[in-house]
């Protein structure tokens, strides 16, 4: 099953939650909508869950046009940030609701739920009412709720956010393993980078309800078609200057005071570029080989800061006044950790500088 | 069409509330203005208001033990809501329960109870002048002050003992480890954070003062308050008043508006209470003082029931006139049966009829306030508060004088009764399910619907399911004060639908005491065992909660 959403539209009173979206999730796909609160990601999950009515547009569940239809007739599955798990009811009867609507007898919904449970490895608790449970555990039981009646599609909303760091990592994987197993087309929506980066097929970068960029992940990663992308996916640091001499690819940018090469289809010399490199495209002289350090441009950078995280250590260097980056240096041996108010030569490969 | 439902829904209430509220009040409010035979413009009434001292004293009087018996409810139960929260006190919940009791039981049983021990010819009375003793006379002041502290002092208790088990312990332990005693850290935190719920509990108390009825009819005698003026201008035998009696109600309506402005638009902007994420440490007392602690707390619990038990008791005593003997009998029982069977019929089921309608208007109500909210959502929830500031007596004059005559008369039916009785207690159901739907996860039902059950479906399975406890509780103790509701039934009742409270208060007036204390003893069974059973069955919800 498939989604299609063309041109959609979604107003609140004069604000355009989202303006005119078109993408599209292709069957067994697993798709995120990334972005910061308030870009309309959870509203356009919303119009295509039938929750809201879009004010323009089109929304398609494999060609067919659903967004006319009331909700509960879209046959979809969803999982809610609050987890939305009927505190009246227990796990068993949680997870077989949907059945129930769907006039299933009792004798079918019995073993669809103990599969079901058996996934989110909730086996046995079929008794145990939603107050008796973790946050862990209601997201399971809300998973396998959606999961069981079969839908077309998965919608997430959110659905790890309300767990602690260490549950949502591990969560986060076992989700993407089900969606794998059941092959089913999933939209997820969330504003962690990380979980977007880790867990999805593609992602789409919303802001200000547009979408800034679609792509698979290593795409929105490496190649952030701007600035908006650029800064919201990872950490990067930004520079800004005027292209003062051009050849063979390879430009020289002023910035501040201080040259630096940056290696692309840039604009006419005089003009002004602005360009990122990733906290760890730098890399500290002494560490590199020399074939590296061969085409590598190095910079001399004062150290005003040294973070140490043991497998990665964080720098903040300063290159000229005013003029600071962030450097990310992994698995650093103890001889070549430098200390606060040292110099060092700091190289980047001018293929990873990213012109936005 | 969902939302075209929820509009008639709204528009449908707004109506009810207009027809059956406001336009007969402001009618009393016009026919103040009014001269009685031409119905002329005239201020003729609030000259006289201001010219006879017994007209004025009488809102002196309310205002005064409204007061006095607001600061008494704090005396009483500020002390006692810190101990509770704070204190390992023994058996809290036990006590929490025994607090409410007070406010259900009707407070003319417990008016009438302690002038059988305290009044002129009172049993105490007696035997402390066999001794030698003289004790002043509790007529007046003393009386109702005794009774309201000892009835509505739960108002304060029930918020302070809430509002001191929410502040949050960091909070305090902030305070003592900037250098402050912990007495100091109570001085200049503890208490100015639970002062605004503190307010907010005196100003019920002083609200239910001066709207009662029922107990400066029996005790107050030479001070009548403006609710028992009013009654008395409205139905006197000698020569009515009505425009006289309107006057008095819009005096007593600007007193209770201004009172419930004040809880609403400055104590509850006040109100610092958030959850508490650390619950407050409750200290830990030595044996001797605890049980000296709850000792004190059980024993005025005891004194506050004194009263019921001692109609109870004299309901199964033999007696003479106005004097009781004490030997066992049922005879007070077989009279109120075979003589007055029908105003406890007619009390039941008047009781019944109410509290099912006030649900059927009262939940759809709540659920406009939370989940439908627009310009006419506020409107309906200043609408249904007005019924608050409307002190029984009050709306029964106004309804009585509206459906008198003109194109619907009512007057002396049991429509009316119901009217009076939905119109009070359907803010209270309105409130209960809103406070239990705020607390309900709105995607509770979007998971309902997402999982292919319909918009409809899904009110009844989930939403309506999860609010059914607390709607039921609601009811049961709206079902339990309109049994005890005597201010705007006495004003309304026509011959045959008396009522038990009617029968009871009569009973009382004509010194035929076995008889008020065998109605007494019925409507005390009536409230106590409902109330059981819903602490029983639906606990989550605690009264004061939706007393509140």
């Amino acid at each position: 099953m498939s989604i299609q959403i063309v041109n959609v539209t979604k107003k609140f009173g004069n604000l355009e939650a989202v303006k005119d979206v078109t993408l599209e999730v292709k069957t067994g796909e697993f798709f995120t909508l990334l972005g910061p609160s308030g870009c309309g990601k959870t509203t356009l999950l919303r119009s295509i869950a039938g929750f809201n009515q879009p004010e323009k547009g089109e929304i398609y569940f494999n060609k067919k046009r659903v967004d006319k239809i009331a909700t509960h007739k879209r046959g979809i599955g969803m999982v809610f940030q609050n987890y939305a798990v009927f505190p009246h009811l227990n796990v068993f009867n949680n997870v077989a609701y949907g059945l129930k609507a769907r006039n299933f007898s009792a004798d079918e919904i019995r073993p669809k739920v103990s599969r079901a449970l058996q996934m989110v490895r909730l086996a046995g608790m079929e008794d145990r009412f939603p107050n008796q449970l973790s946050g862990g555990q209601l997201q399971r039981v809300a998973i396998a709720r959606a999961l069981v009646i079969e839908p077309q599609v998965l919608l997430m909303d959110e659905p790890l956010s309300n767990l602690d760091a260490k549950l949502r990592v591990e969560m986060r994987s076992e989700i993407r393993e089900l969606q794998q197993s059941m092959k089913i087309t999933t939209l997820y929506v969330t504003h962690d980078q990380e979980e977007a980066l880790s867990i999805s097929d593609r992602i789409a970068v919303m802001n200000h309800g547009v979408v800034e960029q679609m792509g698979e992940p290593w795409e929105i990663y490496n190649t952030p078609v701007n600035r908006f992308v650029a800064g919201f996916i990872g950490t990067t640091n930004f520079f800004e200057g005027t292209l003062i001499s051009e050849q063979g690819g390879q430009g020289i940018v002023q910035v501040s005071e201080i040259k630096m090469k940056v290696s692309a289809h840039s604009p006419c010399v005089g003009e002004k570029v602005s360009f990122a490199i990733r906290p760890e495209a730098f890399k500290v002289a002494q560490e590199i080989t020399e074939a590296e350090r061969s085409c590598f441009l190095s910079l001399p950078g004062r150290v005003n800061k040294v973070e140490y995280l043991g497998f990665m250590t964080k720098y903040d260097l300063e290159l000229c006044r005013g003029l600071s980056v962030k450097v990310v240096s992994y698995d650093v041996l103890p001889q070549h950790l430098r200390k606060t108010g040292e110099t060092i030569e700091l190289c980047y490969d001018p293929q990873r500088v990213l012109i936005c | 069409m969902k939302s075209r439902f929820w509009s008639l829904t709204t528009i449908l209430i707004f109506l009810i509330f207009f027809f059956f509220m406001i336009l007969p009040v402001l009618n009393l409010f016009t026919g103040s203005f009014q001269t009685q035979e031409k119905g002329a413009f005239t201020l003729q009434n609030y000259l006289s208001f201001f010219h006879y001292p017994s007209y004025w004293r009488s809102l002196w009087n309310s205002i005064l033990i409204g007061l006095i018996s607001a600061a008494g409810a704090m005396i009483v139960g500020v002390p006692m809501g810190y101990m509770v929260s704070r204190w390992n006190v023994m058996g809290k919940s036990l006590i929490v329960t025994l607090s409410t009791l007070p406010l259900m039981l009707p407070t003319f049983i417990a008016a009438f109870a302690w002038v059988i021990l305290l009044g002129r010819g009172g049993i105490i009375t007696k035997f402390l002048q066999t001794w030698g003793i003289h004790i002043g006379s509790i007529y007046g002041y003393p009386g109702m002050i005794l009774v309201f502290v000892s009835q509505l002092y739960s108002y304060v208790f029930l918020m302070t003992l809430s509002g001191f088990s929410a502040v949050d312990e960091s909070i305090e332990e902030a305070g003592c480890s900037l250098g402050s005693s912990q007495l100091r850290t109570f001085w200049t935190v503890s208490l100015p954070l639970v002062l605004p719920t503190i307010l907010s509990g005196a100003i019920l108390t002083f609200m239910s003062a001066i709207e009662n009825f029922g107990v400066p009819m029996i005790i107050a005698q030479q001070t009548p308050n403006l609710v028992v003026k009013a009654y008395i201008e409205f139905t006197s035998e000698v020569g009515t008043h009505p425009g006289m009696a309107y006057t008095l109600s819009i005096f007593l309506i600007l007193i209770t508006m201004a009172s419930l402005v004040a809880q609403r638009y400055y104590l509850s902007k006040r109100n610092f209470i958030q959850a508490a994420r650390g619950k407050p440490k409750v200290k830990q007392l030595t044996p001797g003082k605890r049980l000296l602690a709850s000792g004190i707390i059980y024993a005025f619990l005891i004194f506050t029931l004194i009263p019921f038990f001692v109609a109870l008791v004299l309901s199964f005593m033999e007696m003479r006139g106005p004097v009781f003997y004490p030997r066992f009998s049922l005879q007070s029982y077989v009279y109120a049966f075979s003589r007055s069977a029908r105003p406890i019929f007619n009390s039941y089921f008047l009781a019944t009829i109410s509290t099912l309608v006030a649900v059927l208007i009262g939940v759809p109500t709540g659920y406009i306030l939370t989940r439908r909210k627009s310009a006419y959502s506020n409107a309906l929830d200043i609408v249904i508060m007005l019924p608050f500031v409307i002190a029984g007596t009050i709306l029964g004059i106004a309804l009585i004088t509206f459906f008198n005559q003109g194109w619907i008369v009512l007057t002396g039916t049991w429509v009316i009764l119901v009217l009076s009785y939905v119109i009070r207690k359907m803010p209270f159901i309105a409130r209960s399910s809103a406070s239990i739907l705020y607390q309900l996860d709105p995607s509770l039902d979007e998971a309902s619907i997402s999982l292919g059950v319909s918009p409809m479906k899904t009110f009844y399975k989930v939403t309506f399911r999860l609010m059914m406890g607390g709607v039921v509780s609601g009811a049961i103790l709206s079902w339990v004060t309109i049994i005890s509701e005597l201010s705007s039934t006495l004003v309304l009742r026509s011959p045959s639908w008396s009522t038990m409270t009617v029968e009871m208060y009569q009973g009382v007036v004509s010194d035929d005491l076995g008889k008020a204390a065998a109605f007494s003893s019925i409507m005390i069974i009536s409230t106590v065992i409902p109330l059981l059973l819903a602490t029983k069955y639906f606990s989550k919800d605690k009264g004061g909660g939706i007393l509140l």
